[in-house]
């Protein structure tokens, strides 16, 4: 078929069909894009392939390969931004964060109508918590995509976040319709769980975790969701055995370690801190750790932090909501509060009046704190440490028999729900002579 | 071509995406990569060893690396799977039959899949075992007329790990071939992925590598890799209209459509507990009572080569009774044709393709159709009363051999090769002897039921790439 040949290898003609190989390509399913040389030559294809076991570094890799040869082509500007929102998850380095807001950038330039890119750009801005921006994307990508549901999961994240509820109900549901899977099953537990249903929580996490994933982390993920679900209502056994299946699906898996930690006697949690802490050290892990120094009567070291949320910050990250939580509780309320208040003003979410709500009880202003404590509850939550929040706040605003109220529900959830607040919560429950 | 390739695609954006690490605001992961849902291939036809009977493998879990941890790999016990079989020609099941899992783990206190010296399929020392029932659904019209348990408790055979933890493992998975009452058989569990195929040259804008792709020299990019099969053989009178045997290709009764589909729960958001009460007041259960389909796949083609990316998931959750409504277009004018013809100049016709929706969708008259007035669907058809071919042909029935693809699908057929040439014009005159150069599975196929072969230990798992030789050109 030497006519067949002659036409392989013709550069220019190939070139100008990138767009519309790729289309083809893609069609196909390609994990195999492409050398557009077209040579016959064995193994000359010098393609990018990329097996589905391949480390996200490999994956990067050869993304980066695939859009120096198909610089025009959106799609793999997508594959790659995505590769490195996954390197973020991995090893929480947000300057990765930039990159991939670089590459889904250019991937709108190149075609504003990808639905990928879209959505790429609206899981990034959900990453950097900026909550409208995101919700502005999804719509668009579900515009462009009506039958795919990651769209619609991009427009359930924003609303929770925004505290439209009832939109992210309606949302929810129609994902949920689309495709029950992994992704959906993981959001609707979420959502009851926000509604203080948390053994609907339970049962839609089981299902996250029966349906699974092609990636292990992803599959560790709701392993250690649900850990944390059982958790939360004291089932410390069950935790135990979620954390553990995580840590079996991922080894080494980092919030899987820390949820270990949550369920282990003060030596090994400990331990089990410092080794997440060495391999990702989050402010969330280095709070953790610091809060069980604390309760052990040591010097915790916070100094990270504060170092973490500038990096952070840096990469573009909106960190309000968790720095107001900290400096109410470690730092200064003074700032906690203004943190706080900002953050409400991006994302009126129940997350962000429970943190207005304990900022402005930790500055000394209980009644107020207690008004938002409870905005932050408005949706049935039964988190232990909002409740905790709302009855401290109660406490100090000389609501005794609320404040009884809400700490007794808060232990009876769960009576270890931390190592330093619990045991406050207790005192203060004794003081109050309940 | 082949699901499992859809299924690749979407890894990349699937692995992803999205945690913010910096919060405590929740973000699960938003992917799309489900492979305990993802169905990657049906086969059909008649064995020789078994003449008087219909069978069917369907495959799930695409990608399966032995060496990946065997937890890893499993049925969702959660999900309905599906072998649906079509004999009315109305693209609507008239007959399922329905497998759903249960996982057992007998020492929680354990987290090994399993202890060294495993002997047999019920061992303690295997300690996550699957289990599952196999429920016999007949159906007029698309509804329920009777519905059957025709096995429960049959064990799913384990995943090879490797010679020191399951030391005899054909005869350990052997055990999970169980009968069926009427006189079928049933195996489910690991297996060699049967499928053959050089990505690189298929999904590489059809990277020829040696000639046209009918001269070897194919890299065979599944070798090495595992799925989870179901394996189902029925008495052909279990299938047909009339519920009688065959009494040969003309029959009124011999054609049926068989597709495979996946479904899961459609829960409501706000929660089981008001759900469940709503649903008691009429009558209903709760939770699981409500499926929705995620996944189907009929002929090797459609999903991958015909259906746009963005329609994917559509076409995942649409019935084969709407595809001429929904995906017609797609079939008449495929894309594929286009693209080869601006790389090649092969001439493929690229409209008015009614050869490929008589192939695919209504059958061949005379040979796959099923009635009078078939109604275009997306079902694997196959004539029951083609006796097996003496000398099967990977080409089928376009090398002349009647028994194979596009006549239901055999494990060695060459649906590859088959495709792109029947996409270039072969069944409309123009002959172009396109290719991927790989010809066959790199492990041979069993003579005997389940037909489909153990993969690779996961203690000797390599993924090799095997070149296959090169050869003179096949006509």
């Amino acid at each position: 078929m030497h006519q067949l040949r002659s036409h392989i290898g013709e550069g220019p003609l190939l070139r100008a069909l990138a767009v519309t190989l790729a289309v083809f390509a893609a069609a196909l399913g390609t994990f195999v894009l492409v050398n557009q040389r077209g040579s016959d030559a064995p193994s000359a294809a010098g393609g990018v392939s990329v097996p589905p076991s391949a480390s996200t570094d490999t994956r990067i890799a050869s993304y980066q390969q695939l859009v120096r040869s198909h610089p025009s082509d959106s799609r793999g500007y997508d594959f790659l931004g995505d590769a490195y929102m996954q390197k973020v998850r991995e090893t929480g380095d947000a300057s990765f964060y930039k990159r991939a807001d670089g590459v889904y950038t250019k991937a709108l330039q190149l075609n504003p109508r990808d639905p990928a890119a879209v959505t790429g750009a609206g899981t990034l801005a959900l990453a950097r918590h900026d909550f409208s921006a995101a919700l502005g994307y999804g719509q668009r990508a579900r515009e462009l995509a009506p039958f795919s549901f990651q769209p619609v999961g991009v427009v359930v994240d924003a609303q929770v976040e925004l505290g439209r509820y009832q939109d992210a109900r309606r949302s929810l549901q129609q994902m949920i319709d689309l495709r029950p899977n992994l992704s959906s099953y993981a959001r609707v537990s979420y959502f009851r769980e926000l509604h203080g249903d948390l053994s609907g929580a339970i049962d839609a996490m089981k299902l996250a975790v029966s349906a699974g994933g092609g990636a292990a982390e992803n599959v560790a993920y709701v392993q250690t969701l649900l850990g944390n679900l059982y958790f939360a209502v004291g089932r410390r056994a069950d935790a135990r055995e979620a954390y553990r299946t995580a840590l079996e699906t991922f080894p080494g898996y980092v919030p899987a370690t820390a949820g270990l930690a949550t369920v282990s006697r003060r030596a090994r949690a400990l331990r089990l801190y410092r080794s997440a802490v060495a391999r990702l050290p989050l402010p969330q892990y280095v709070i953790a750790l610091g809060e069980l120094q604390q309760a052990a009567g040591k010097r915790p070291d916070y100094a990270l932090v504060r170092a973490e949320e500038r990096l952070l910050q840096a990469s573009g990250v909106n960190t309000d909501v968790d720095l107001a939580l900290f400096e109410a509780n470690h730092g200064s309320p003074a700032r906690a509060v203004s943190l706080a208040k900002r953050a409400w003003a991006a994302a009126p979410s129940v997350r962000s009046a429970d943190a207005l709500g304990w900022a402005l009880t930790s500055a000394g202003r209980p009644g107020q704190g207690l008004h938002w404590a409870r905005r932050g509850l408005a949706l049935g939550s039964r988190d232990p440490l909002f409740l905790y929040h709302a009855g401290m706040s109660a406490k100090a605003a000389g609501r005794a028999a609320v404040a009884r109220a809400y700490l007794s529900e808060s232990l009876a959830l769960n009576p270890r729900f931390s190592p330093l607040y619990a045991p406050r919560a207790e005192r203060t429950l004794k003081e109050l002579g309940a | 071509m082949k699901k499992l390739a859809f299924a690749a695609a979407l890894i990349a954006a699937a692995i992803a995406v999205s945690l913010s690490f910096g919060s405590s605001h929740r973000e699960a992961p938003l992917t799309a990569l489900d492979p305990t849902a993802d169905d990657t291939d049906i086969y059909a036809f008649v064995a020789p060893d078994a003449t008087d009977k219909l069978t069917v493998i369907a495959n799930w879990i695409p990608f399966e690396d032995p060496a990946g941890g065997p937890n890893f790999y499993r049925f969702d016990d959660r999900a309905h799977y599906y072998i649906n079989i079509d004999n009315t020609g109305d693209g609507v099941y008239d007959i399922r039959y329905q497998f759903a899992f249960k996982t057992h783990v007998l020492n929680k206190n354990s987290f090994l899949y399993a202890l060294p010296g495993v002997s047999s399929i019920r061992d303690p020392k295997l300690n996550v075992q699957q289990t599952y029932t196999v429920t016999r659904e007949k159906l007029k019209k698309g509804k329920t007329v009777s519905e059957k348990v025709v096995a429960r408790n049959l064990p799913v055979a384990p995943n090879n790990v490797g010679p020191k933890t399951i030391p005899n493992y054909t005869a350990v998975a052997n055990q999970a071939i169980q009968s069926l009452p009427g006189g079928g058989k049933v195996f489910a569990g690991q297996r060699d992925d049967p499928f053959f195929v050089d990505l690189g040259t298929a999904f590489d804008a059809i990277n020829l590598r040696v000639g046209t792709g009918n001269q070897g020299g194919g890299k065979d990019d599944l070798a090495g890799y595992g799925v989870h099969s179901i394996a189902l053989q029925l008495p052909k009178s279990d299938v047909t209209i009339d519920g009688k045997s065959v009494s040969g290709p003309a029959a009124s009764n011999a054609v049926v459509g068989v597709w495979t589909s996946t479904e899961r729960p459609r829960v409501q958001v706000q929660g089981v507990a008001s759900a469940a009460k709503k649903h008691k007041k009429h009558g209903k259960k709760s939770d699981d009572s409500n499926f929705v389909q995620v996944s189907r796949l009929g002929n090797p083609l459609i999903n991958e080569l015909v259906i746009p990316l963005g329609q994917k998931d559509h076409f995942n959750a649409t019935q084969p009774s709407q595809d001429a409504k929904l995906y017609g277009k797609y079939v008449l004018s495929p894309e594929l044709a286009k693209v080869m013809n601006l790389l090649f100049h092969v001439n493929a016709p690229e409209t008015n393709r009614t050869d490929i929706v008589q192939a695919l969708l209504t059958g061949l008259p005379g040979k796959t159709q099923i009635g009078k007035h078939p109604v275009p669907a997306d079902t694997l058809k196959i004539n029951l009363g083609v006796p097996p071919s003496a000398n099967p042909n990977r080409l089928g029935v376009l090398g002349g051999d009647l028994q194979g693809f596009p006549d239901g699908r055999r494990l060695a057929d060459d649906v590859t090769d088959i495709s792109l040439r029947v996409v270039a014009g072969e069944l409309k005159g123009n002959h172009v002897p396109l290719g991927d150069g790989v010809d066959a599975n790199d492990k041979p196929f069993l003579s005997t039921f389940p037909y489909v072969t153990a993969t690779n230990s996961g203690f000797d798992s390599q993924i090799p790439k095997p070149i296959t030789p090169t050869h003179a050109p096949t006509p």
